[in-house]
């Protein structure tokens, strides 16, 4: 449909001048970025803002850099961007694995990494990865900067712990070495929103982080899960033990895409075909990455 | 074989030169380059206003009041329009509808007031502002219980409603019409089967997607002359429902014009009249300007017309030799608000609800049941898919239960040319041995698929389709022709080219009668001032009616061309023939006359004279051996449909056993196509529709909440299939079991392709599982969750 | 608001409201048609234009956002003469209705850009977004395939 309802329409050059018209117009401005969740809700009428405050013609916010083992990817990162680095694909290929189950070409050349974390929906593709990672992400607000941990940033359902004043300028990511699988269940093989999915990433000395997308009102890390693979050999009883626990681990739905049982039961399946998949990918045998596992 | 057709159409296909070889659409430059428009890309200038639709959120109310008061004085207003300015019913078979609702609302969605503004955003703005008052109804919002003794009656005035003749309404119940078939002594034979079995399967609704949403411009000029400019099949069938419905303004035919430039797909969905008569309506209140309205994509899933659901209750006798016996087909069709023209899909799917399949005893009850969901209609398969996943499933049940291969099985019952059929007329000559074989062998059948993927089962699937087109006993064509000063020719016809190649063919079959290359024949989109008579584009029956009526006037312009020679030459007609766009001679070898020396200027006699003039040809074609008229208690007496296409389906399936997820490896799909006109477009409509056709079975359908509202009228949520979405391989065979009466023995196959489409997925689900999944979408959560259950009980 | 954008190499000074999507203002300001409105949420792929080289979903723009950007749609593309790739979907009829076919030429032009050696699953890949009713995709696969190993863009 047509956005009905006009608005105003600013582009700062600087992150600076950025927050400065975030902060005249408290609670009426949105951020735009990438625009394919803004736009869409626009459309809907689902927002309804006085201003939109393009972001886009901030500098540097594009940057993909490797420190060490810090990965540093910009707020207007793109998940082409990542499909395409060669940084990610040398540091963290999970990253460009999980982009390339997000919608299609079209989308991911404007959709961006930050934006899909600030939306927050619990089918975010980025959050069961994020999690998987020790990942923090960087704000500027009216009081300056501000950095805070993945694991506290979903906050509720389309929630996050970024404030209406604030905007992320990037997120930094530990990458080691490591093993990582997205595995998202979709209604079919084409483009679609997770129904249910599980970001798996192994390290060595058999270290697992879990996190699970479109099973709670956000995504969500199973910490239980992690303690239980921790320090023992992955064998088939061990995955076993930890598929027999997804069930108290997460809180599905019912809704149009699947039941909650289904959802349920494919977790269970995605975890029991990714662990092997991520512990393999650690020891650099496993399927290639972007495979699809279910 | 008891039918004798009054055309014999020319067949001596050794000699084809054009029909049969895969001419290059004649549409491909406009549409490849961004040149072919679409209605929405006409520019109307200045004046251009736009239309909003104010829709009901009940899925059946009263309506207590309208308040347009804010909305009139919003800015960039022109006019507010509720149903008081157009108290005018209409339909296509029944007169069921008006054009905005009246005192009640029937479903979610139903359009209650419309705004025309100046731009289309203050059109939406103020449409927001109309305040309707509403009476909540209870809704009736499956068929099973609508059709209960004491259901509320959705039209209490159904026995009023003006309809065709071979519809036969219930009056004081929700049955606006039921279509009934008995034929032989089904009790007896149920009594005297081996075996008999009987289940019921159900069908969700399905919405067409084209992606092109419908879209109209209507403008009424000055002179008080209507022209809507629309995204249809159908624009003389619209052009007469408009000049009905408006006939209290004071319109006859002569005034309303439709002019229908190339259409963004329609499977149905932009056949008879939906919106467009909204926007048509709407353009008399404000004289000399256009209006435009654009349906989004959410109304186009709510408010266009929607596949029908049913619910197919199915018995089916055998003998222990797999002879079919009896069948038993009850179809309680979920057939919406209003089903003017859906009801027809009910009919279509009760004469032939037995399958492709000789069967002695029948007795078939099609109920075409409204409900309080939006209104159903025609759909690629016209109610043929809904019934083929009941039979289908049925028909490999049967032969697994008497120990018959299912291919063996279906082999054997396959209809055949001169077989009676439903309703007591006779079978046309059909390819379906042909086309069964011929899939089986393409898949395989038989030998048994491997796979290294522990997780992955392989198996296989089959099932049978038929259709005939659902027409009107007089639906005709008619064509005009027209050659060039350079011997190029211009065709008008007023079938649509939806994307199946439409204006391909008729160029094919004028050339192959009057030699001219393809490339220099324009066929154009119709203009009802202009074009001559069609129907509709639907029913696959373009190919063969539209195809007779081009053949004919180029026949007759052919019979033209050789009179100007035999007038100037004196060479006898029948010495005549065309060759390389000249004229020839048979009894004069040296004689050759370039039809672009004389088509418009006619040639000089030796006194100075000239003879003929411009070539123009006409034809036209209506048959003339069909009748609907039967008995309403029996359905025999009648010969409603023209002919049948038959074919066969057939699918390689990997599943995995723990998600359900459905890899079709390969497809083989075979339809008797009578002759392929063009057998690239063929294949085209063979792996189009069979995709279509997958999807439905899939993934796709149409999910209602409790209260008749659409949860997923998006893309986001009603899939479709995507470049990722399709088999890995599919093998196309045509069969060529001539049609006597088609265009060079041709007949349509549009449909067709999608109809076995469920069955053969179910049937493979099952070969694999031993899962038999009776309700469509066989989804993967489906397969899954039955595979869990059955694991572990 | 006032803005510059280039449409298949012409320089175009617009005036447009923020709250006008650039699909929109391509189709009624500057009178370029092939962006079709299909589903005006970004799903089916009808409205794609390529924005810098990549493609984009016309529909889910503001057009003021393209200030200073340089648009192609299927006219730029062909405005020469049709492209090998165009040439090959007509040979191969990877089209019916035409309504997503000047998208589906964009989303294969941009990957025969980045890729000249595509698979079949780099194709179905490039093609995912642009939904198409009526082919059942097959033959634009097969006209992308064709166009590749042709060597042409």
């Amino acid at each position: 449909m047509v956005i009905a309802k006009e608005f105003d329409y600013q582009r700062p050059t600087t992150l600076e001048e950025a927050t400065q018209i975030l902060a005249g117009h408290p609670g009426s401005a949105r951020v735009l970025a990438g625009g394919t969740d803004l736009v869409a809700w626009l459309r809907d009428d689902a927002v309804a803002p006085d201003l939109v405050v393009d972001i886009k013609a901030i500098p540097d916010l594009h940057d993909i850099k490797i420190d060490g083992d810090t990965l540093h990817l910009g707020s207007l990162v793109t998940f082409s961007d990542l499909i395409n680095s060669p940084i990610v694909s040398e540091h963290a290929p999970l990253l460009a694995e999980m982009a390339e189950t997000v919608a299609s070409t079209g989308i991911r050349n404007r959709a961006t990494l930050v934006g899909n974390i600030c939306s927050a929906v619990p089918s975010c593709d980025a959050g069961p990865v994020l999690l998987g990672y020790d990942t923090t992400v960087h704000m500027i607000g009216p009081d300056g900067t501000r950095s805070i941990d993945i694991n506290d940033w979903f906050v509720g359902l389309r929630e996050t712990a970024c404030a209406g004043d604030e905007i992320v300028s990037h997120l930094t990511m530990k990458v080691p070495v490591h093993g990582g699988v997205y595995v998202k269940l979709m209604r079919y093989a084409g483009e679609d929103l997770a129904q249910a999915a599980v970001g798996i990433v192994a390290y060595p000395g058999d270290e697992y982080r879990v996190a699970f997308g479109a099973v709670a009102p956000t995504p969500i890390r199973s910490t239980r899960i992690e303690d239980a693979l921790r320090s023992k050999p992955l064998d088939e009883k061990l995955i076993a033990e930890v598929v027999a626990m997804v069930a108290d681990e997460i809180s599905p739905i019912d809704d149009i895409r699947a039941t909650a049982a289904y959802r349920t039961r494919i977790c269970e399946v995605m975890l029991e075909r990714g662990l092997p998949a991520a512990r393999e990918r650690l020891d650099g045998t496993g399927p290639a990455y972007g495979t699809r596992l279910i | 074989m008891t039918t004798t057709f009054p055309f014999e159409a020319e067949t001596d296909s050794d000699q084809l030169k054009t029909v049969g070889t895969g001419a290059v659409r004649i549409d491909g430059v406009d549409k490849i380059s961004g040149a072919a428009e679409f209605v929405d890309d006409i520019d109307f200038g200045p004046g251009l206003l736009h239309a909003a639709i104010v829709e009901s959120p009940h899925a059946y109310a009263r309506i207590v009041s309208i308040d347009t008061t804010e909305a009139e004085e919003a800015k960039g207003v022109v006019r507010v329009v509720t149903g008081e300015d157009f108290p005018y019913k209409f339909g296509m078979y029944m007169e069921d509808r008006y054009i905005f609702a009246q005192d009640h609302v029937r479903f979610v969605g139903e359009q209650v007031a419309g705004v025309i503004a100046r731009s289309h955003r203050q059109a939406v703005q103020a449409a927001k502002l109309i305040k309707v008052e509403y009476e909540v109804l209870e809704p009736l919002l499956d068929p099973k219980s609508a059709v209960a003794e004491d259901a509320n009656l959705i039209h209490p005035d159904l026995d009023d409603y003006a309809h065709v003749p071979w519809f036969f309404p219930k009056a004081d119940t929700n049955i606006a019409h039921w279509r009934k078939i008995r034929k032989g002594d089904t009790e007896k034979a149920f009594a005297e089967a081996d075996f008999v079995l009987e289940d019921t399967y159900t069908v969700p609704r399905y919405a067409h997607c084209a992606i092109e949403p419908h879209v109209t411009v209507s403008r009424l000029d000055h002179a008080d002359r209507l022209t809507v400019w629309t995204a249809s099949q159908s624009p003389h069938t619209q052009r007469h429902l408009f000049a009905e419905a408006l006939a209290p303004l004071g319109f006859t035919h002569k005034d309303v014009r439709v002019i229908t430039p190339y259409v963004g797909g329609g499977f149905g969905g932009k056949a008879g009249v939906s919106m467009e008569i909204l926007g048509a309506a709407m353009a008399t209140l404000v004289k000399g300007r256009p209006v435009k309205l654009r349906f989004t994509r959410e109304q186009e899933f709510y408010n266009t017309y929607q596949r029908q659901g049913v619910v197919a209750e199915l018995k089916v006798g055998v003998m222990n030799d797999g002879t079919i016996t009896a069948v038993d087909h009850k179809l309680f069709w979920d057939a919406g608000a209003y089903v003017e023209y859906g009801a027809n899909v009910v009919n279509a799917a009760g004469l032939s609800a037995t399958g492709p399949y000789r069967v002695p005893n029948i007795s078939n009850d099609s109920l075409c049941i409204y409900t309080n969901l939006p209104p159903g209609g025609p759909y690629r398969g016209f109610g043929y898919s809904e019934f083929h996943f009941g039979l289908e499933s049925h028909m490999d049940r049967i032969a697994e239960a008497i120990g018959m291969d299912p291919v063996d099985f279906r082999r054997k019952n396959a209809i055949q040319e001169g077989d009676e059929l439903s309703y007591g007329a006779h079978m046309n000559p059909s390819g379906m041995i042909e086309a069964i074989d011929k899939v089986a062998a393409a898949i395989e059948w038989g030998v048994e698929e491997e796979t290294d993927n522990p997780n992955t089962v392989m198996s296989k699937g089959i099932a049978c389709f038929w259709k005939a087109p659902a027409m009107p006993p007089n639906a005709s064509s008619a064509s005009f022709l027209k050659f060039n000063e350079d011997g190029s020719l211009n065709i008008t016809v007023s079938g649509m080219e939806l994307g199946q190649g439409y204006l391909t063919v008729m160029a094919q079959i004028a050339s192959e009668i009057l030699t001219v290359p393809v490339e220099k024949i324009r066929v154009e989109t119709p203009d009802t001032d202009r074009n001559p008579y069609e129907w509709q584009t639907v029913a696959s029956h373009v190919t063969w009616s539209s195809g007779l009526a081009v053949e004919k006037a180029a026949i007759e312009a052919r019979a033209k061309i050789f009179d100007v020679i035999h007038q100037v030459y004196g060479f006898e007609d029948e010495s005549l023939y065309l060759e390389n766009e000249a004229v020839r001679c048979s009894t004069d070898p040296e004689f050759v006359k370039p039809l672009r020396d004389f088509v418009i200027d006619g040639i000089q006699t030796e006194e100075g004279t000239w003879r003929g003039g411009p070539i123009i040809a006409s034809g036209k074609f209506m048959p003339e051996f069909t009748n609907a008229n039967s008995d309403p208690e029996t359905g025999q007496g009648g010969h409603p449909n023209v002919h049948y296409t038959v074919g066969c389906t057939g699918v390689v399936t990997e599943i995995d056993r723990d998600t359900g997820r459905v890899w079709v490896r390969k497809a083989a799909l075979a339809v008797d196509a009578g002759r392929a006109i063009n057998p690239d477009l063929v294949k085209g409509q063979i792996v189009g529709g069979l995709v279509q056709g997958l999807a439905t079975v899939l993934y796709e359908d149409m999910r209602f909440d409790e209260d008749g509202k659409l949860l997923n009228p998006n893309f986001t949520d009603y899939k479709i299939p995507t470049a990722f979405d399709i088999p890995d391989e599919v093998v196309p065979i045509i069969v060529e079991v001539p049609q006597p009466d088609g265009p060079f023995g041709a007949r349509g196959v549009g449909e067709h392709t999608m109809i076995a489409a469920a069955p053969v997925i179910a049937n493979a689900v099952y070969n694999a599982f031993g899962t038999r999944i009776k309700s469509m979408p066989v989804t993967q959560e489906k397969i899954a969750m039955a595979l869990l259950e059955k694991g572990s009980g | 608001m006032e803005f510059t954008v280039k449409v298949n190499g012409e320089r175009w000074d617009i005036d447009a409201a923020p709250a006008d999507v650039l699909l929109d203002v391509l189709r009624e300001k500057i009178g370029v048609k092939s962006p079709k409105i299909g589903c005006e949420r970004g799903d089916c792929g009808s409205c794609t234009i390529l924005l810098d080289g990549k493609t984009v979903r016309s529909c889910l723009v503001l057009a003021v956002e393209v200030d200073g950007q340089e648009i192609t749609t299927v006219e730029g593309i062909g405005y020469e003469g049709l492209s090998q790739l165009q040439d090959l979907f007509i040979s191969n009829n990877a089209f019916q209705c035409g309504f997503c076919a000047p998208a589906i030429v964009l989303s294969a032009t941009e990957l025969l850009d980045s890729n000249p050696n595509p698979t079949r699953h780099d194709v179905q890949e490039a093609l995912a977004g642009n939904l198409c009713r009526c082919t059942g995709y097959e033959p634009i696969i097969e006209a992308v395939l064709a166009a590749a190993e042709g060597g042409a863009k």
